[in-house]
């Protein structure tokens, strides 16, 4: 039960961190997300059998299963990778890493549906050299 | 073989097109004329009466096979494929401009191998694959006509691949139903007989299919839209390709769709509709080519209706009329090409007397017309006599046969009289009298450019007649269709396969131009007078005509789909087109939290729980990481809700210590380790802290942050530890050591049992460095910071060399104990905690000392080529797994022993995790960290091609040549602290 609670607090910060507005929250909660879905590959190994599967003849009947363990170590240099990723987009491009356009008031608007592809080429794709010369000025 | 050696040959044929039309430019066309003539010659002169099949396996858990067969039917529509084709082609050679046109013949030949594949394939799957492949041919050929041609060629192609899907469900519906994909089998198949609904919904299916190919009411208007392609591809697709696709698929059927009222109905109401809206929009048009097309809609109609007829008669009639219609009408488009080059216009009222000038051309346009017309004694003749034969044996009530008679006359006679309008008006009447400048037209040339050079344009007086190379291929069929009128015995044994196979019975055919005193003479009589009436009467009837008939238009509807369709689109995608994150995550997890709102009244008679899940410490972890998650939520500075969270992470190492798994705590922790070192590189380039949280979205976020967690723990509570050691775990442990020599049961899963999901996962990993590299390149990362301390000028703090000092005096101490733990870690990864993971992460923790003992971010850069560490972990990973191929398995271990010890090549494999996590790790630590990279600013030196490891580094010192100029001193008074 209690690493079921831990599970729930975990979701639970990593889904308010996911709502901000600023990209690095959302890395963080991205983060947090990881080590929720990890946890719960552990808790359906078991948490009854806690010996490590290591050394001659491990005993089935206390060992941890451990396949759930070589699943959750793979799962968590791959998240490691994502989040590194994560982080450089959290620094390109603009004024900081708030990730929703134009001021705070209409953030929650519908500041998208007036044409994605307008804003995108503004904002995500490379050769706009103006847009360069202003993110270097001090 | 015959069957196979011809279409291997002419797609042979279609490779090589386009190296012949780049070297020889336009006179290329002879070559592949001569090629597609001997082809079909070859086809038609050692094909034998019994046909031919052929076979290849293709999917055969499908049953679906590279089926062919040649029977009459297929001969007939092959040789006007492959013969029609070579005339084009040949034409082609002196309509086109004098460059090279690789695109063009490559093309077409393509086009013609794939119509030869169509009418020769018999499997249900392979047809529909021609019949595609022939769409998208003549999309292309028609996109090529430049701009203006680009928006016609997007309606065709929705129209013509509209009725590919009719095909597709056609085809799929039978192959179940019959159960097999053969062709002949299906169309043999007892189904059409006793299951009428089934008969019913692929009659329509087909129908609609040849409909759209063959530019059937109300599928008519992509065939005249069309005409904005070049001249030789118009004469192709209106004579032997693409619209006589869906006439063979009609043809074809015809033997199991005998007696299905709806094939009937649809075929001779739908197909008599077309030929007299086709003939009537004919005369409608003053421009050549535009009559012509509409000509074709009319004529396909008269096919379509007489195939509906479906009697043995009829299907005669319309197999000599396909025949026919291939010679005239590829004799007419071709012949308006040669109109337009020499007279500079296409449009009749441009055109006079015409005759004066090109005596050649002229006899080709009246022997064509002529025939289309019906006039004795051309194969048009025959062929319009024995459909109106056709229609007087309608089936149905009585009346019908009559009544379709008389609409046939009524679009009869609109034929001649477009026929009578384009001849006597554009050649007869006084002779043209103006100076013609063949730069006046832009809209029929093959995209590349002009059609023939302007030798005999500018010729003053009126057109100059062409050159007989480029007469001679429009004249050729044009004269066939007379000597066959003349002989039409000729065609007896030809037509005679081809009826028995779209009959399903022995045909025996008699064609004769003289069939005695019967209704049809008087049809043919009745045709003649009226037709000559109104050509007479051709200035009346063009003013009775001149204004629109119908208040919409085919491309208009076609337009108005297309258009509609990207607009439904934009609006479709406008619902979700936010840059607003959070708009995106919140729809997953409110499916998610609907999903367990409806799964939770199931949750009842769950099994017990196995065991006791808890232990009393557990608490701890459960405070320490609710505490770090709170924590993570309230704080308002960057850095410290990154710590926050690394803290969070720390307890959950604990918890994975407290559940059995070292390796994974100890990944855990160094992964936190490197997040929080990568993560404050990162954060010096944002603002201190976060915005202030409105209290709409705080309060709309804790809503869905608690249910859902809330959710995950009953998921979790309810979902996991009612059960023993699993089955795999078990044997994982059992077996291990004896399967694999390591007594670190994670470990050989990871490298021995399930090695090849790590070595997926070890090619993401990858990527991700590969992306940090690649976005970091194309987009400039934000300026850093200023450190803000509020501190006097020359206060020690603000020495950044000074400050460093402790933490490299630790390093240079602490740095070859991490080598050695690395190195350590990954030799003794079999038996004990440890592997490539950890030891590479452990080599990163290394690495991230080093960098943060430096003083400046120029002097960490650790001179590592990341991307060949990367590329290498994968390549050895891979290498190791194709090693094991030799003890017959992918990624199979290989063990030996060496004085005693054993060695396998796990270890290897775990090397290659080894590079790659270290290669990211770098990745990380250098462009995350690092200033704006040197090869990113413009003009300080760009990145070396075919070296991309090296692009991000700064110029070695060793090798002063590489350099940019832009050394820093304190770069090179640095060197020794950096990784060697």
């Amino acid at each position: 039960m209690i690493l079921a609670l831990t599970v729930g607090v975990v979701v639970a910060g990593a889904v308010y961190l996911l709502l901000q507005r600023e990209m690095v929250r959302v890395v963080l909660g991205f983060v947090l997300l990881g080590h929720a879905a990890n946890l719960v590959i552990m808790a359906a190994g078991g948490a009854s059998r806690r010996g490590e599967p290591l050394g001659a003849e491990p005993d089935p009947a206390l060992t941890a299963d451990p396949l759930p363990q070589a699943f959750v170590l793979t799962a968590i240099v791959i998240a490691f990778s994502i989040t590194m990723y994560m982080l450089a987009l959290a620094v390109l491009g603009r004024r900081d890493d708030e990730l929703a356009r134009g001021d705070a008031a209409d953030d929650d608007g519908p500041d998208g549906s007036g044409g994605p592809a307008g804003d995108e080429s503004s904002a995500h794709d490379a050769p706009d050299v103006p847009a360069r010369r202003e993110e270097v000025a001090p | 073989m015959l069957l196979p050696a011809v279409l291997g040959l002419t797609a042979l044929l279609a490779v090589v097109a386009p190296l012949l039309g780049h070297r020889l430019g336009r006179d290329a066309g002879w070559l592949i004329a001569a090629g597609l003539l001997a082809l079909g010659l070859w086809l038609g002169l050692a094909a034998p009466r019994e046909g031919l099949t052929y076979e290849l396996p293709w999917i055969p858990a499908l049953d679906v096979g590279l089926r062919l067969r040649l029977d009459g039917l297929s001969l007939v529509f092959a040789l006007l494929v492959t013969i029609i084709g070579a005339a084009v082609m040949a034409y082609s050679a002196r309509y086109l401009s004098k460059k090279a046109h690789s695109g063009f013949y490559g093309l077409m030949t393509l086009f013609a191998a794939a119509m030869l594949l169509l009418v020769t394939a018999d499997d249900v799957v392979v047809l529909f694959v021609a019949w595609e492949a022939t769409t998208f041919c003549s999309f292309f050929l028609i996109t090529r006509s430049g701009a203006p041609a680009h928006k016609p060629a997007v309606r065709v192609l929705l129209v013509t691949a509209t009725g590919g899907l009719a095909l597709l469900a056609a085809v799929v519906t039978m192959s179940v139903r019959t159960g097999t994909t053969q062709l002949s089998a299906i169309v043999a198949d007892d189904a059409w007989r006793t299951d009428p609904g089934f008969a019913t919904v692929v009659a329509v299916l087909l129908a609609v299919a040849a409909f759209t190919k063959s530019a059937q009411f109300p599928f008519h208007s992509w065939l005249p839209d069309a005409m904005a392609a070049s001249t030789p591809v118009s004469a192709y697709l209106h004579a032997a390709a693409m619209v006589k696709a869906g006439i063979y698929l009609l043809l074809r059927f015809s033997p199991a769709m005998s007696g299905v009222p709806a094939w009937h109905l649809l075929l001779i109401g739908l197909g008599i509709t077309t030929a007299l809206i086709g003939s009537l929009f004919a005369l409608q048009r003053t421009d050549l080519k535009a009559l012509l097309a509409y000509s074709t809609v009319s004529q396909l109609g008269f096919l379509v209706a007489t195939i509906g007829v479906g009697t043995e008669h009829a299907l005669t009639a319309a197999v000599v009329h396909t025949v026919a219609h291939a010679l005239f009408k590829s004799a007419l488009f071709m012949v308006v090409g040669v109109i337009d080059h020499q007279a500079g216009s296409r449009d009749i009222r441009d055109l006079s007397g015409l005759r004066h000038y090109l005596p050649v051309t002229t006899t080709v346009v009246v022997l064509g017309a002529a025939s289309m017309a019906g006039v004795p004694p051309l194969l048009g003749f025959v062929s319009k006599e024995s459909m109106f034969a056709a229609f007087l044996e309608a089936p149905g009530p009585a009346w019908t046969g009559p009544v379709l008679g008389a609409l046939g006359v009524l679009a009869a006679v609109l034929t001649f009289a477009y026929c009578g309008r384009m001849v006597v008006g554009a050649f007869f009447g006084p002779p043209m009298r103006t100076t013609w400048h063949h730069d006046v037209h832009t809209d029929d040339e093959d995209a590349s450019g002009h059609g023939e050079e302007g030798e005999a344009h500018t010729h003053p007086g009126g057109p100059a007649p062409a050159s007989p190379a480029f007469l001679a291929p429009p004249l050729l069929p044009a004269v066939a269709g007379l000597g066959l009128g003349l002989a039409p015995f000729l065609l007896d044994d030809l037509v005679g396969r081809g009826a028995s196979g779209a009959h399903g019975a022995e045909v025996d055919v008699h064609l004769e131009l003289w069939h005695g005193v019967n209704p049809e003479l008087f049809m043919s009589a009745a045709v003649i007078v009226l037709g000559a009436v109104l050509v007479a009467a051709r200035d009346r009837v063009d003013r009775l005509l001149d204004r629109p008939l119908l208040p919409y238009t085919g491309v208009g509807a076609v337009e108005g789909f297309r258009e509609g369709a990207i607009s439904l689109g934009a609006r479709v995608g406008g619902l979700t087109g936010s840059s607003a994150p959070a708009r995106h995550l919140a729809a997953p997890l409110v499916l998610l939290l609907v999903l367990t709102a409806v799964a939770l009244p199931g949750l009842g008679g769950l099994p017990p729980v196995v065991g006791d899940l808890d232990a009393g410490t557990d608490w701890v972890l459960f405070g320490i990481v609710a505490l770090g998650v709170l924590a993570a939520v309230v704080v308002r500075s960057r850095i410290g809700a990154l710590s926050v969270v690394g803290t969070t992470g720390f307890g959950v190492a604990l918890w994975f210590v407290a559940l059995g798994a070292a390796d994974v705590a100890l990944t855990q922790l160094l992964v936190e380790i490197l997040t929080v070192v990568a993560g404050v590189l990162v954060l010096r380039r944002l603002p201190a802290a976060f915005g202030k949280v409105r209290r709409a979205r705080a309060a709309g976020s804790a809503v869905l942050a608690i249910a859902s967690g809330a959710a995950a723990t009953v998921g979790v509570l309810a979902l996991t530890g009612r059960r023993e050691l699993s089955a795999a775990g078990e044997w994982y442990l059992r077996e291990g050591e004896t399967e694999t020599g390591g007594t670190n049961v994670v470990n050989t899963i990871l490298v021995d049992f399930r090695a090849l999901d790590t070595l997926g996962e070890l090619t993401v990993l990858g990527l991700a460095g590969v992306a940090i590299l690649v976005a970091l390149q194309a987009r400039r990362a934000l300026p850093e910071g200023e450190p803000g301390l509020a501190v006097g000028e020359r206060s020690p703090l603000l020495g950044a060399d000074d400050n460093a000092a402790p933490l490299r005096v630790l390093a240079r101490a602490v740095g070859p104990v991490m080598v050695v733990t690395s190195l350590w870690f990954l030799l003794r990864g079999h038996n004990a905690p440890g592997g490539g993971f950890i030891s590479a992460l452990v080599g990163g923790a290394g690495f991230a000392l080093v960098y943060l003992a430096s003083s400046t971010d120029r002097g960490a850069r650790v001179k590592w080529p990341y991307l060949a560490l990367i590329g290498g972990g994968v390549l050895v990973g891979t290498a190791t797994g194709l090693a094991g191929l030799a003890d017959g398995s992918f990624l199979r271990p290989l063990h030996a022993y060496v004085l005693g010890y054993h060695f396998t090549t796990a270890l290897v494999f775990d090397l290659g995790v080894y590079l790659a996590v270290v290669g990211v790790v770098l990745v990380a630590l250098n462009r995350l960290g690092g200033v704006v990279p040197e090869d990113a600013v413009p003009g300080a030196g760009s990145p070396t091609p075919g070296t991309p490891d090296r692009a991000g580094d700064p110029p070695d010192p060793a090798e002063p040549a590489a350099g940019t100029g832009h050394r820093a001193p304190a770069h090179a008074a640095r060197a020794p602290e950096e990784v060697p």
